[in-house]
Parts: structure tokens; sequence; C-alpha cells
């Protein structure tokens, strides 16, 4: 294959034997000496008081051995009752209402885990129903159910969310975007569309669900857990007991995937508080059916306004979008801020005002996801990008290149940004897919085929601090510790050879360690594509902090001044006198200092204000742009796709392997995203939490071709890479589905039965692929010249 | 489900086992050539047995009604979901994991590098066909098993043998990429891919390993 250059270093497979022979060591195997096991018993109520939980028939079980209540808790006193990343709104077990089937009622526990899910079918729930909403706009509205009489209280740790909470409308925050005047643009302009797009709640399905053992007795609190995020999952334990943070201990192997859905304290709590009260550790592991109700993508609905010139020129953007936070608040707080200035997409528009609410409803909490709520942002924006150049007579391509950012261009942030390559990538992906702005769909019978494409803008998480400590050993082997969690992207291979690059050493001496809090240094958290960028950052300031005192030891054993000795290919020498050096083994065995120790620590500085989304949003900003070319068939509705091509800017590329592993990750989630992945909810009932209901791709979805282009540039930082693929491909697919049918599809997933209808509906019309487009799934089109 | 003498015996020489007061029955399983006395219940699970009692875990849990391939094992030579196999049905049965995969087995013992690897572990590990690796017992078992009766598979029986089988970090390509080595079929490029600025990092999935 072309393409392939050998100077990007392959970083060595750390643990990849363990891979491939069953060895890896997921938090799922472990096992603490005397652990006994937790079922947890869940609501079955959408929105209920809790009148009585008899636990009786439990508790006669034979081999049960406790059965943990809300009541319990509030009797025993002595531990907070709630949890919550932002504002502490999440019950460890409910005690007073439920607020979504599938709430923690009850945690059985015994030492076998088919007796606990035995005993557990025992405990009988007597529910005071409430009336329960489900839908974000119906919950805002006057008069709907509300899910919380009094604001929560607020994480006192989380302090760079400002919340503009109205609970009385079950909205647990909203952010803005403001700049310019959209309005009068909007009165003015040549022509304004507006419609309405909405995702649904999906699953991030890791194949490993979430997991806990939890050991809580004496003054300790230690869980072995499967979090993205080990240091607030400390921190949320350590609020939960009253104990300083070093009285918790949070241990995380390797995780089965992750991809969001184990971001922030989810069965941490009740295992670690069930362990205090019945003095041993205690087991949690989630069914597949409990981990789809644990942590949700937010489905959102967006009303979306966007004014033009005639030559297809952006000149105001309005929108509201509601994304539903589900039962508890979660991150949603910050979710909301991706989603504001996501929503004005990788465009120069000057006339900006965004709004965003998350909003409580009676369905699963929704968390972290995979390019954190801008999935259903460019699921919406970039639709609209092709409406509305068919509408002016544009080429898709065309109306973005005349539109998208250019370096020096203000974002809707008030940030300048620089380092842009949209257009570059634009050529590429419409390269790759052969684009013909004037070419027709092909068809073959029932089969059509057609192109589209979408562009994305997406931030990471700013502020952000990371930090690492990297350790020269006595035989010149180098470890590097952090609190980074391997989750499959590869963060331990990719750090261990970013290191290794640093010192001029074979990355097979460097190792990686997994999280243990009591030893591994701060980070934030293992999200938001940032860990190479962060991480890798904090362990290559580690790695020169390590280097200086090497140089000062070095010196000393060389009798030459410290700013003569270089480090160099994993030697220090005097500079100009080859001959005159030590390796790094005998810098540490010769000075007696037993190993080295590094200690590197990167902040980015930045953040928004909530009421203008005003100041800096992101430290760096991800640019992905996608190309799919799908074949449809007219008389099933269903879609395939066929080919898919992706470009993206990276910044510098640590572990070429890794990233491809990353795009290709995107692509499965938005493959699923497309064409299927929805979790369907009747009455807040869950009705396909199983992988037999639930579909995510197999091989035989995956497009027959794919490959994504990486822009390059090793003198920028690292841009992570675990998202940004993403966001383009479900409008891709999308605009591609409309050029082929004349069907446009305003709600997720693109399923066959919403496609059939359109193109049913296109017939009765009469339409062919041109002018209006076809309306299906809750959209409505409208445009005024 | 207590009606264990309805089950004919497999290899047991038709004893009827009546469970203990705990609902277990005595079974010998025989897991990668050795044979494991253990006390089961009678609605238990392989898979459950495997990683439970005998603590060999590189067979997962993923979904619990087999629609994932995590928890794939061998079963007299042929892939099956042990989440969806009773243990009590497994007397008599060749049981085989991922870790009693060996190089040696047939087409292995070339010696050198990942000698004590199996073709398609050998292959996976060339071609790094995973991502955080719970799958990949599954996958390997699945054409470990297709291997056994085919060793000239075309690219349609590959993809059969693991349509059954998900990777949701989404490491298809460099699985198939893997598969097509160990089955002695040709590469395939996918989407060509290039510099767009700076240096290329694109290493396309269907290439051969290399370094």
């Amino acid at each position: 294959m072309e393409g392939r250059t050998e100077d990007v270093a392959h970083p060595p497979l750390l643990d990849a034997e363990d891979r491939v022979t069953g060895r890896t060591p997921f938090v799922v195997n472990e096992e603490v000496s005397g652990m006994l096991h937790g079922k947890l018993v869940r609501s079955s109520a959408a929105h209920a008081h809790l009148v009585g939980v008899d636990t009786g028939a439990a508790l006669a079980h034979p081999g049960v051995r406790a059965v943990v209540t809300g009541a319990l808790l509030v009797a025993r006193g002595g531990m907070e009752l709630e949890f919550g990343p932002v504002v502490r709104d999440q019950p460890v077990l409910a005690y007073d209402a439920v607020r979504y089937i599938g709430e923690p009622i009850a945690l059985v526990v015994a030492s076998d885990p088919f007796v606990a899910e035995e005993a557990a079918s025992l405990v009988e729930v007597t529910y005071d129903h409430l009336p329960a909403v489900f839908d974000v706009d119906e919950a805002t509205a006057p008069g709907a159910p509300v899910l919380f009489r009094a604001e929560p209280e607020r994480d006192p740790a989380f302090v760079d969310v400002t919340l503009r909470a109205d609970y009385e409308r079950n909205v647990c925050n909203v952010f803005s975007v403001v700049r310019g005047d959209a309005s009068a643009a909007i009165s003015s302009a040549d022509h304004v569309f507006e419609h309405v797009f909405e995702s649904p709640a999906a699953g991030a399905a890791p194949l490993e669900t979430h997991v806990v053992v939890a050991d809580a007795r004496g003054d300790r609190v230690t869980v072995w857990t499967s979090t993205q995020t080990p240091h607030i999952v400390r921190r949320q334990l350590a609020l939960l007991f009253s104990l300083p943070l070093n009285r918790v201990r949070v241990v995380v192997s390797a995780l089965g995937g992750g991809f969001g859905a184990k971001a922030y304290a989810a069965i941490e709590p009740v295992a670690a508080v069930a362990s205090r009260l019945v003095g041993a550790p205690v087991r949690i592991h989630l069914a597949r059916d409990e981990e789809f109700v644990t942590s949700t993508k937010h489905a959102m609905r967006v009303r979306l306004r966007t004014a033009v010139t005639n030559d297809g020129l952006i000149v105001a953007r309005q929108a509201l979008a509601r994304y539903n936070a589900g039962a508890y608040a979660g991150i949603s707080p910050r979710k909301v801020m991706f989603g504001a200035y996501g929503l004005n997409g990788p465009y120069h528009i000057a006339n900006v005002d965004i709004h965003v609410e998350a909003v409580c409803t009676n369905t699963p909490p929704a968390g972290a996801y995979r390019g954190f709520a801008i999935n259903q942002a460019a699921w919406a924006y970039e639709q609209q990008m092709d409406i509305i150049a068919e509408a002016l007579g544009i080429d898709a391509a065309e109306m973005r290149r005349r539109n998208l950012l250019r370096d020096g261009d203000t974002f809707c942030t008030g940030e300048t940004l620089e380092h842009l390559h949209f257009h570059e990538l634009l050529d590429t992906v419409t390269e790759r897919i052969g684009w013909d702005p004037d070419a027709k769909p092909e068809r073959d019978g029932d089969l059509v085929r057609a192109k589209g494409i979408s562009c994305v803008i997406e931030g990471t998480i700013t502020p952000s601090t990371s930090t690492a400590t990297v350790r020269l050993n006595g035989d010149g082997s180098v470890d590097v510790l952090t609190s980074s969690v391997e989750m499959g992207q590869g963060m331990r291979p990719a750090l261990a050879s970013l290191v290794a690059r640093r010192l001029g050493i074979d990355p097979g001496l460097v190792g990686v360690s997994y999280v243990d809090t009591d030893l591994t240094p701060y980070d934030q958290q293992t999200t938001a594509s940032r860990s190479m960028a962060s991480m890798g950052r904090a362990s290559e300031l580690a790695t020169d902090d390590m280097v200086e005192k090497v140089r000062q030891l070095a010196a000393e054993l060389l009798e030459a001044d410290p700013s003569d000795v270089a480090v160099v290919g994993g030697h220090a020498q005097v500079v100009g006198v080859p001959s005159r050096r030590l390796s790094l083994a005998e810098v540490v065995g010769r000075s007696r200092v037993g190993n080295l120790h590094g200690e590197g620590t990167f902040v980015t500085e930045g953040g928004l204000d909530p009421f203008s989304g005003q100041g800096v949003g992101s430290a760096h900003w991800h640019q992905s742009l996608g190309a799919a070319e799908i074949e449809v068939d007219i008389a099933t509705g269903k879609v395939r796709i066929l080919r898919y091509a992706g470009a993206l800017f990276a910044g510098d590329v640590v572990d070429a392997v890794g990233a491809d592993h990353q795009c290709e990750g995107c692509l499965v989630f938005g493959v699923g995203n497309a064409l299927f992945e929805e979790l369907v909810f009747d009455k807040g009932q869950l009705t396909n939490a199983s992988l037999a209901d639930y579909m995510v791709p197999s091989l035989d979805d995956m497009p027959d071709a794919y490959g994504f282009d990486l822009a390059t540039d090793e003198n920028r930082d690292v841009h992570g890479l675990g998202e940004p693929a993403l966001p383009p491909v479900a409008p891709a697919v999308a605009n591609a589905l409309y050029r082929a049918t004349g069907v446009r599809i305003h709600s997720l997933p693109i399923s066959a039965e919403r496609v059939l209808r359109g193109v049913q509906a296109e017939r009765r019309s009469g339409g062919a692929g041109g002018g209006t487009g076809g309306g299906t799934g809750g959209g409505g089109t409208g445009s005024r010249a | 489900m207590t009606a264990l003498h309805e089950v004919p015996a497999e290899g047991g020489g038709g004893d009827v086992k009546v469970p203990d007061a705990d609902g277990r029955v005595p079974v010998v399983l025989l897991v990668n050539g050795a044979p494991h006395r253990v006390h089961v219940r009678t609605t238990e699970v392989l898979l459950d047995v495997l990683r439970e009692d005998l603590k060999l875990v590189g067979a997962r849990n993923g979904c619990g009604v087999g629609m994932c391939g995590a928890c794939t094992i061998l079963r007299d030579g042929r892939a099956v979901s042990s989440c969806l196999t009773l243990a009590v049905l497994c007397e008599g049965a060749d049981l085989r994991t991922i870790e009693g995969l060996r190089g040696g087995g047939g087409e292995g013992g070339e010696g050198g590098e990942g000698g004590g690897l199996s073709r398609v572990q050998r292959a996976f590990l060339e071609h790094r066909a995973f991502q955080c690796s719970y799958c990949t017992s599954g996958f390997i078992l699945a054409l470990e098993a297709l291997l056994a009766v085919d060793s000239h598979p075309t690219e349609a029986a590959v993809r059969e043998a693991f349509s059954g089988h998900l990777c949701r970090c989404g490491s298809y390509s460099r699985i198939m990429a893997a598969a097509r080595q160990a089955a002695g079929l040709p590469s395939r490029g996918g989407l060509a891919r290039g510099a767009v600025t700076g240096g290329v990092t694109g290493c396309a999935p269907d290439e051969e390993p290399g370094r």
C-alpha cells in the first residue's frame, strides 16, 4: 500500500502478547479475598415516591448476607446520600423518589453472584406513581412534572462549570453563545432556513460492562473499578465518606472499552457503601441490560435557523437545542457548552445566537459519549448545509468551501483560530470519494448510489490538567507513572513511544503504569480525546525534568560543567566529546541515587462565559471531514455504506497504527449511529436492552472500503483522535441518501423503515430529488426569500 | 430446569446425576487437555465455570445471549458461545480456550519470535488487530475453528466465521488483515490514503505488517 512512510516510529507493542493470549488484566478479572457479590434491585417505575421496600424474603434466602436499601443508609447516617460529578443529585440508592426505570433501589449482597441475583427478584418494592415526562420539550413546558423540588447541592470541587439551572423547568444547565446581532442579520438576510433535527439516545456498549470491587473496611476506601476518571471517582468517594483524598484508593487496570460511558462515578458509590455496611469487599458486575441504563448518549432536538446571502455566505445562525440529560445531571451541565459552540459548526459566522439546555427527564442518565455533544450538532447543521446549498443552486462542496473557517478567522467564542486545514481536508475527501458536483445518482434496478460530505469542528476539554512522573531505573529502563486509563485506545504504547522518542532510547525500555491513585499522580480524566495531548505533554515535561537531573549527576561523574552535558541517544555525554559519555544506567548506578524521578505538569487555561460563550473554548480545535458513498435499496429502504473517506488534522502523530485504529473506531460508532443504533423507550421502559435487540456494527456493516487521511504537523501539539472522526459520518450518509432519493431524514437513525416511508412519500409527491425534499421524521423545512 | 435425567449423558456412562443440597452436580471437564472436577449448578453456563472456578479469564462475558462472541471457546474443535453452553452438558467434550492455544499444535513450531503463539495469534499480534482486546480471544478462536476444518478458506468463509463476533472498538480491518495472513489469502487494499500536509500517518488496514 502506498502512503506508508518509514519515519513514523512504530511504538512498542506494550502488552500486545497479553492481548492475543487472553491475559490482558481487565478490571472484570479483579478478585479480592473474601469478596461478596452484589446485585442491584432496580426501579420498575419511571417516576414515583418509594412507599416501601420489603427485603424480608430476600434476606431469608439462603446465602444472602445483606440487603442494603436507601432507607438503611438514611437511618445509618454518617455518609452522603447523593453523588454526581457536578451536582450531587443522584442517590446512592433511592430512598425517597425514583426518577427512571432501572434506578437502583437496593443491593442484595451474597457470597455467590447467582444467589444475589435470585434474591434480588424477591425484593418487593411499593410505589406511589407520579406523572412522568420523557421528552425534552414536554419537560420544559409549563405544567410538566418536576423531577427535583429543590436545587441539588453542587460538588464543591467542580468549579469550572457555572450553573444556570432552572429546576422548575427541569433544566439543569443552560449555555449560550452570543456574538454579533443574529436577529438583525436574519431580518435583513437574502434567505433564511429553519429546520428541526433530532438524535435519539444510544448506548456506548463497551463489551466489558461496568464492574467494581470495593473494600471500604476500616478507615480507607479502595475500589478496583472500570472507570475513565479515577481521580474524579476518588474525589467523589472522598466526599461521600467525608475522607481526605489519601484515604481513598482507586485502582484501574485495563478496560474493555469505555467510549465515555465509564466516565464519572456510577456503581462505585453503592459498592463502597455496601462494603462499609457489610464489612467485606463487595463486587458488582453489571449485566448487559443494566449497562444500557447506566449511561447513555444524549437524545437531542435542535431548531436551527441559518441566514445566508444569495452567494451562499452564512451571515447568521440561531439555535435552540435541548439535550436530554435523563433523570440525573451527570456531566450534562458541561455538555451544553460543547453543544453550544459545536452548533456553530466549522464555519465563519459573524452573528450567532445559540442556546443549549440540558433537560432532566424520567429516562436513564445520559453521560459522556464518544463525540461529546458534537454528533448531535453536526447531524443537524451538516444536513442543513446541503439543504441550503441545493436551494441556492450551489454545489454542496462549494457551499462549504465558501464558509469554512480559515486561519485568522474569529470563531463564535471570540477566539482567533490558527492552524486550520479545513479547505485542504475538504479537497482531500472530495478527491478520495470522487466528488462530482454534476453527478446524478447511479441507478441499477432498485439500487441507487450517491455521495455525501460533511465537515465538523470539535473542541477538547479546556481548562485541563495532567501530571506525570517519569522514573529512570538503575538498568536504564524507564517507567511512566500516569493516571490516564488504558481502555483500548492504545494510550500506554503511545506514551511509551513518546517518552522513548524524547530520550532517544528503544521504546521497549519504557513501561507505562496502570492507574493506582495511591501511586500514580493526578490526571483530570481520560476523556475528550485529551490523553495524548495532555498526558503526552506532561510525560514529555517529566522526561525533561528527569533529564535535567541526569545532566547534573553526569556532570559530576564526567567532571564537566552541567551546561556542557547533553542527553542523546540514551547517553549523557559531554558536548563535542563523544568519548566522554555515560549510559543512563551508569549515571544512576555510579551516583548511587537508586533511581531518578522527573515530574511534569501540563495545564491548559481557558473557559467560556456561560451567558455569552466568549472566552477560550478549546486548547486546540479538532478538524474533521467525511465523505460517504452509499447504496440504497429503494424497494426496502436499506442503506449500505459502500465507501467512506475521512480526513482530519492530527497535529503531531505519535503512533500511526493507533491513530488509524482510533479513526476506524470512530467509523464503527458513526456507522451504528447513522444506520441503526437507538435506545427505544416505551414510556420510560427501555425495550431493546440486549445486544440481540440493540444492534452495533459487525464486520459486514462496515463499508467495503474506507480510510482516513491525517494532515500532520510535527511542530504542533498532538491532537487526540479518539473522537473527531465520528461526528461527520451520520450527516455524510444522510446527505448521500438525499442525493440518491430526495429523501431527507431529520431523525436518526437512518433506518430502513424511515427511508422506505420517505421514498414512498417522495413517489406520491412526484419529487425526484430536487427542490423540496421529502421531510420525514419530524423536521419542518422552510425557506423564505 | 432440574429434570437432568431427561438429558442424555454424553460420554459419562449414562449415570443419572442428582443435584446435591446446593443444587450442584459434580462434573469432570476436559479443558485444554487437563481434566477438572467441578461442582456446578445445573443452570450454570460454561463461561462462568471457566472464569470463576478454573480462573481461565480469556473468555469474557459481553452480552450473555450469544450475540457478541467474546465468550467463544472451542468445543470438540467447533467455536461455541460458552455463555449459552450449560456446563453440565460438557462432560466428555474436548474444551479449549485461548489459554490452550499453542504454536506447537499443527501450524506452529516455527520457532523464533512468538514461537509460543499459534499462527492465528501471531497474525493478530503482527497486524495489531485489536484495541481493547476484550473480543480478541473470540475472533482468534473462531478463525482457529475454521482453519481446523478448512486450511484454505475463502474470504467469504472467514467473514462468515466472524459474523457472530463484535469488535466495539473497531479493529475490523486489521482483524481481516490478520485473518487473511493466517488463512493464506491475498492482502487487500483499503481506500487509498496519503499525505495532505506534513507527514503521512495513514497505515492502510489491509497492507502487510512490517517494520
